[in-house]
């Protein structure tokens, strides 16, 4: 310590320790909080119908676009060390051909969103008008577990899905799950537990009936009408 | 002339303090960065406010630079004081191992 430079090398040292003791000690307070979340998921209209990849693929195949309405409440995932929380929905349903059709093989995203902490809101990639909203919606704010709670009605999907064989018309045995991914300030991601863990608990509902996906819907009906007219 | 200002200039540079400062300073640094951690922590916990923690840690950081880099007079109020210039050895008496010599 005789010199400004090895003064400054101690204390920069010094303070990069307690940096990550005070990192460790934030991420730990994660434990510390219950994670009580709860959905439900019903499905509304579904439709199949044929598409391609892109613009100029040969390929066709089939599209399934799942509408659905949400109820969530994912308050509790809001405390001092969230950034934003991952809400997705996925459709899962067994092999056609697989003996055991409890094991859903396929599983696709049909819609997510990202819920932002105030203190996080400066990252989302939104337009201005847009930002100066969510920024207002939580003004003196730290935390706001009020943005964990969803109400869609109706609500279409984001992503049309479809399987590898190309085929996804008539599957039975879908069913949609709501999954969620916290992403704290510091620490571990943590998804949707399986199992509880302390005072995490898992996820009340999330599920929903399970339903059939319909036949191809027929472009030839509208043709037809065309042609009457 | 030239020489002087070059002595001074890195006297100022190098900042040195006596050994008693140098305990305190080593003190400080320890003491205040630890203290400023757990004062971070607690009061974002309690506000549970992250922001609040990380500038109340960025802002004590920077208090204990200022107060343990520059070489303050509070440093060097124990100056090391040398033997004279030129006084004789052989009337003091140099003890190494218990044995006197010289």
């Amino acid at each position: 310590m005789h010199s400004t430079v090895t003064r400054t090398q101690n204390v920069f040292g010094f303070f990069t320790t307690v940096c990550f003791i005070v990192a460790a000690l934030i991420a730990s307070t994660d434990f510390l909080f219950p994670r009580t979340p709860s959905a439900s998921i019903t499905v509304k209209d579904v439709q199949v119908v044929k598409g391609r990849p892109h613009y100029y693929s040969p390929k066709r195949e089939e599209y399934a676009s799942i509408r659905f309405s949400l109820s969530a409440d994912l308050s509790s995932l809001f405390t001092w060390n969230t950034k934003q929380v991952f809400v997705y929905v996925t459709a899962s349903w067994p092999d056609k051909d697989a003996a055991n059709k409890s094991v859903r093989t396929n599983e696709a995203v049909i819609w997510d969103t990202i819920i932002t902490s105030p203190s996080a809101d400066h990252l989302q990639n939104i337009g201005l008008a847009a930002m100066r909203k969510l920024v207002a919606s939580a003004k003196g704010k730290a935390i706001d577990p009020n943005r964990g709670k969803l109400e869609l009605k109706n609500q279409k999907p984001k992503y049309q899905i479809t399987a590898p064989t190309g085929k996804l018309a008539e599957t039975d045995d879908v069913q949609l799950n709501v999954h969620y991914n916290v992403q704290p300030w510091v620490g571990v991601l943590t998804w949707t537990p399986q199992v509880e863990f302390g005072r995490w608990k898992r996820m009340k509902g999330g599920l929903s009936k399970v339903f059939s996906l319909p036949a191809l819907k027929k472009k030839e009906e509208k043709k037809g009408e065309k042609k009457k007219a | 002339m030239a020489d002087q200002i070059l002595d001074k200039v890195r006297e100022v540079a190098e900042g040195q303090i006596d050994f008693e400062g140098q305990r305190l300073a080593e003190f400080l640094a320890t003491a205040l960065l630890a203290i400023v951690g757990v004062i971070s922590f607690i009061v974002g916990f309690f506000i549970q406010d992250i922001k609040l923690a990380l500038f109340l840690g960025l802002g004590g950081t920077a208090l204990t630079f200022a107060l343990v880099v520059p070489p303050w007079p509070f440093f060097n109020r124990h100056p090391v004081r040398w033997l004279p210039v030129g006084s004789e050895v052989s009337s003091q008496s140099i003890v190494v191992d218990g044995k006197f010599i010289g």
